[in-house]
């Protein structure tokens, strides 16, 4: 973890780390398969549309699109399966054993570890949520001050993982129905299949939807985020979602006096009269 | 040049002309038209407007009669009414008719009369198992709903697999048979038996004009619209697609090995798909050969529909109100997040 600074400064601008290149590639396998998955899987929810099968024929069309749909989808139940064992391998090296060596580590400490992970959904999270709305629907000019991971990106990651546990489980059990049924009654594969099929289209939806304008329509990031590709974000963005964590890990920096207020990222004057960057 | 020769010039070339003809009828009509039917229906515009008011064309394309299922059977031998020419509008064709044609491992006159037998026993027959009018007989179907002519059939360019004769395949038959005939006739026969004439996709879709007709369905007290149903399935998903490969009806509604004309009610014991029997149909070598019986439980004609499968229904109805319930709030905040950003620093009420 050391090998990433938390603050990069580029071309006089800082950039302040989220990612590293592992959790980059994993997003980026993400990414790739889920967008396969979708293509390959909604023409079939959607056989009956005009455009199904011209984008299902972009896949070879029913001889080999259900194999390129299967193979992406064991390379995401596969990645599924590596997150949780780097999850379960960052938790354990870089918070149990320091808090074991230290002695710190009580009854429950380990499992409050985990439940207090900059990930694990909070209080703040609740909290900032009320604080968006009275933002958006005028009834103050504050933004919540964002920690670390807002909860838009919770809910970012969650949903998916959510889903990739629906859409993972149902989707090996109908791969692989013969197995599955010599215990399961076949009844159960009509309502898998309705769980694969609808949860992916909420999936998709979501993604395509919500996270997307987060990360590449928002007039904030348009035309495209680049955290994602070079795990730092600007001091601009940093501001404008994560205002607690900015002025966190600027203290932390020795950087106090360079700290921009908060609404910065609109570019207008602040309540404390200086110019954003 | 004298008249005399002018004649005689004139001779040659109608004679020329006339050998060219007859050798041209020679090669195409190898068929049976033995009552010259051709002479007036090989003409692409024959038609007529009927009683009813349709416009019926009455043209025979040779060459695709000639490579079809009855090429050998005379016209008269189906239109049994027409005895002379010019003729008057022609009956309704009667499968069952004998033709001339001789069944050869019995040596009589062919005739469909045996698929009526099968059909009568089926659950298509319009009578009981004691003779009497099934209900609303009149909507059994017979012969021409699902069959018919493939000279009729609109042409399919899109087919991958070319139809009509593999000419590299007619090289092996003649190693044994001489007569080209005979040759084409049962080179043709055979394979049409050997292979399935039609995609799932049709057989659906002819099954459908009856099983997903809602007044029938009602009328018959059906549990679903069973081509609808099928629809639903990866099969009949896969089927719209084209897949040549995923069953269709008749593959699971007909015993292995019996006529497609024998398929019988899943109420009836000796069916393919009676609850004791259905297991095996999922199971077979073709289709998911290490299947439990369990597999066959799967609800192939599942509908999103209250009645008919409940927890099916709510089950859906879940992911609906899922997908509503997540997306309409995020999509919400989007909007007011577009809105606030043209008005960053406008507040209602006191600033804090």
């Amino acid at each position: 973890m050391e090998k990433y600074p938390a603050i990069k400064i580029k071309d006089g601008q800082k950039y302040f780390y989220r990612f590293s290149l592992n959790q980059r590639i994993q997003h980026f396998i993400l990414a790739f398969t889920i967008v396969i998955l979708v293509l390959t899987g909604m023409p079939l929810k959607f056989n009956e549309a005009s455009w199904a099968p011209y984008l299902y024929s972009l896949f070879g069309g029913i001889q080999y699109a259900p194999t390129v749909h299967k193979v992406n989808g064991a390379i995401l139940v596969g990645l599924f399966f590596y997150h949780i064992f780097y999850l379960i391998y960052v938790i354990r090296k870089y918070y149990i054993e320091p808090a074991k060596k230290k002695g710190a580590l009580k009854k429950f400490g380990a499992l409050k570890i985990v439940l207090t992970q900059k990930m694990a959904p909070n209080l703040k999270d609740a909290y900032d949520i009320r604080d968006l709305m009275k933002y958006l629907l005028f009834l103050t000019a504050k933004r919540p001050d964002g920690d670390e991971m807002t909860w838009k990106e919770k809910f970012d990651y969650w949903a998916p993982f959510w889903g990739m546990v629906v859409i993972g489980a149902s989707g090996v059990i109908l791969w692989n129905k013969e197995l599955f049924t010599q215990i399961l009654p076949g009844g159960v594969l009509n309502f898998l299949l309705i769980a694969h099929s609808d949860e992916a289209l909420l999936a998709a939806l979501f993604l395509f939807i919500w996270h997307w304008y987060n990360v590449h329509f928002s007039i904030s990031v348009f035309p495209m985020g680049t955290v994602f590709l070079t795990g730092y974000l600007s001091e601009e963005l940093m501001v404008e979602e994560h205002y607690q964590h900015y002025v966190d890990v600027m203290k932390k920096a020795g950087l106090e006096h360079e700290i921009l207020p908060p609404h910065g990222a609109h570019g207008h004057e602040s309540p404390e009269g200086g110019a954003s960057s | 040049m004298n008249l005399t020769r002018a004649k005689k010039i004139c001779f040659i070339f109608s004679l020329s002309f006339l050998i060219l003809i007859s050798d041209s009828v020679q090669k195409t009509s190898f068929a049976a038209d033995i009552g010259n039917c051709l002479l007036c229906h090989k003409y692409p515009g024959l038609s007529r407007v009927d009683e009813e008011g349709r416009m019926r064309l009455f043209f025979i394309n040779e060459s695709i009669y000639n490579n079809g299922v009855h090429a050998k059977v005379k016209c008269e031998g189906c239109h049994t009414d027409i005895t002379e020419i010019p003729h008057k509008a022609a009956k309704k064709v009667d499968c069952l008719v004998e033709c001339h044609i001789i069944e050869p491992t019995t040596e009589t006159k062919f005739s469909h009369k045996d698929v009526a037998t099968f059909i009568k026993t089926s659950v298509h027959g319009k009578v009981d198992k004691i003779g009497n009018d099934k209900k609303f007989s009149e909507d059994y179907p017979s012969c021409k709903d699902c069959h018919d002519e493939p000279l009729y059939r609109p042409l399919s360019f899109f087919k991958k697999v070319r139809p009509g004769i593999s000419e590299a395949s007619l090289g092996r038959c003649r190693v044994c048979h001489k007569k080209d005939d005979f040759i084409y006739q049962f080179y043709n026969h055979v394979t049409t038996r050997l292979h399935k004439s039609r995609n799932p996709l049709n057989i659906a879709e002819m099954c459908g004009r009856c099983h997903d007709d809602s007044s029938l369905v009602t009328r018959h007290g059906l549990s679903t619209k069973a081509v609808f149903s099928y629809g639903e399935t990866f099969h009949g998903k896969a089927a719209t697609f084209l897949d040549e490969r995923v069953p269709d009806c008749l593959d699971c509604h007909v015993n292995k090995g019996e006529s497609v004309h024998q398929m019988l009610s899943h109420k009836d014991p000796l069916s393919s798909i009676h609850e004791t029997n259905k297991g095996k149909v999922c199971a077979t070598i073709d289709c998911h050969p290490s299947a439990s019986p369990k597999l066959a439980n799967y609800g192939v004609h599942s509908e999103f529909n209250l009645t008919q499968s409940p927890a099916q229904y709510f089950f859906t109805f879940f992911f609906i109100v899922l997908t509503g319930g997540t997306l309409l709030p995020l999509m919400g905040i989007i909007f007011l997040d577009l809105v606030r950003r043209f008005f960053p620093h406008a507040t209602i009420g006191r600033r804090k």
